[in-house]
């Protein structure tokens, strides 16, 4: 079964950029041993980062569906700032992984326990939808 | 560059689509298809996946330990990702050129659902575990 699990922080980057570079090694450090993990595993389909909110659009297709991009957020919106996606046997090992990246070091080597969202990839649309 | 194209809706918005005819879910559907087959075509198109229900959601946290402490409950105002387009572009505006084009997707009438989709360009600054 596939999930994702998704990392979501409260506004630009929750002061990451402002975390002392060894703090910030460490919790780089962290991430990349856990994908290793996954991947000597056979569980990782992918995981990436994403850039920060100021580069964010939002986009709606206007009239003949010509885009009109928005950057404006309110400043209280959660925002994905990574995903991973991940191929395991159940929903319990689903969450431990998800557990694991939210124990990731921040400032001081405390682990963050940041929320990480766990969500069921569909396999396909139902057949009556296509 | 890389960038993730995030469909989001609410709860009352996926009630709203399961309440759609079926003829309306294939016409979205059909033009969705087509959006993927194009962006397979321009070598665009990276990956695409819808999500399962949210009844299937589950924050979770780690504690003492690295214990997972799970939970399924979630605000009704909540924007939940409902499903995602990873692609691979030459320019920002080509992004948004084809979000403008999943957001122009029809709905019930025929009516494009106009839904807003958020671009998100990869980082570049730190690992990058795709395979």
């Amino acid at each position: 079964m596939k999930y994702i699990l998704m990392m979501n922080t409260m506004k630009a980057g929750q002061g990451i950029p402002n975390w002392a570079g060894k703090d910030l090694q460490a919790h780089i450090a962290f991430m990349m041993n856990l994908n290793k993990d996954l991947r000597d595993s056979g569980e990782l389909v992918s995981a990436e980062g994403l850039s920060f909110p100021d580069q964010a659009r939002l986009v709606r297709a206007g009239k003949n569906g010509v885009p009109i991009t928005d950057g404006v957020f309110p400043e209280s919106k959660e925002f994905l700032a990574g995903f991973w996606i991940i191929d395991v046997d159940t929903p319990e090992r689903a969450y431990a992984i998800a557990a694991r990246a939210s124990a990731a070091p921040g400032p001081g080597g405390a682990p963050l326990n940041m929320p990480i969202e766990v969500r069921p990839v569909m396999s396909a649309p139902p057949p009556e939808m296509m | 560059m890389k960038y993730i194209l995030l469909m989001s809706g609410t709860k009352g918005g996926v009630d709203h689509y399961q309440a759609w005819s079926q003829k309306e879910v294939q016409a979205h559907m059909a033009v969705l298809h087509s959006i993927n087959k194009r962006l397979s075509e321009s070598g665009e198109f990276v990956a695409t996946q819808g999500l399962a229900e949210l009844k299937e959601a589950k924050v979770v946290r780690g504690e003492k330990n690295g214990i997972p402490v799970t939970d399924g409950v979630f605000p009704e105002s909540k924007e939940f990702l409902l499903g995602y387009w990873i692609i691979d572009v030459a320019t920002a505006e080509r992004a948004y050129a084809i979000a403008g084009q999943i957001s122009a997707a029809p709905g019930p009438g025929g009516v494009p659902t106009n839904m807003p989709i958020e671009v998100r360009r990869f980082a570049t600054f730190e690992q990058s575990g795709s395979k």
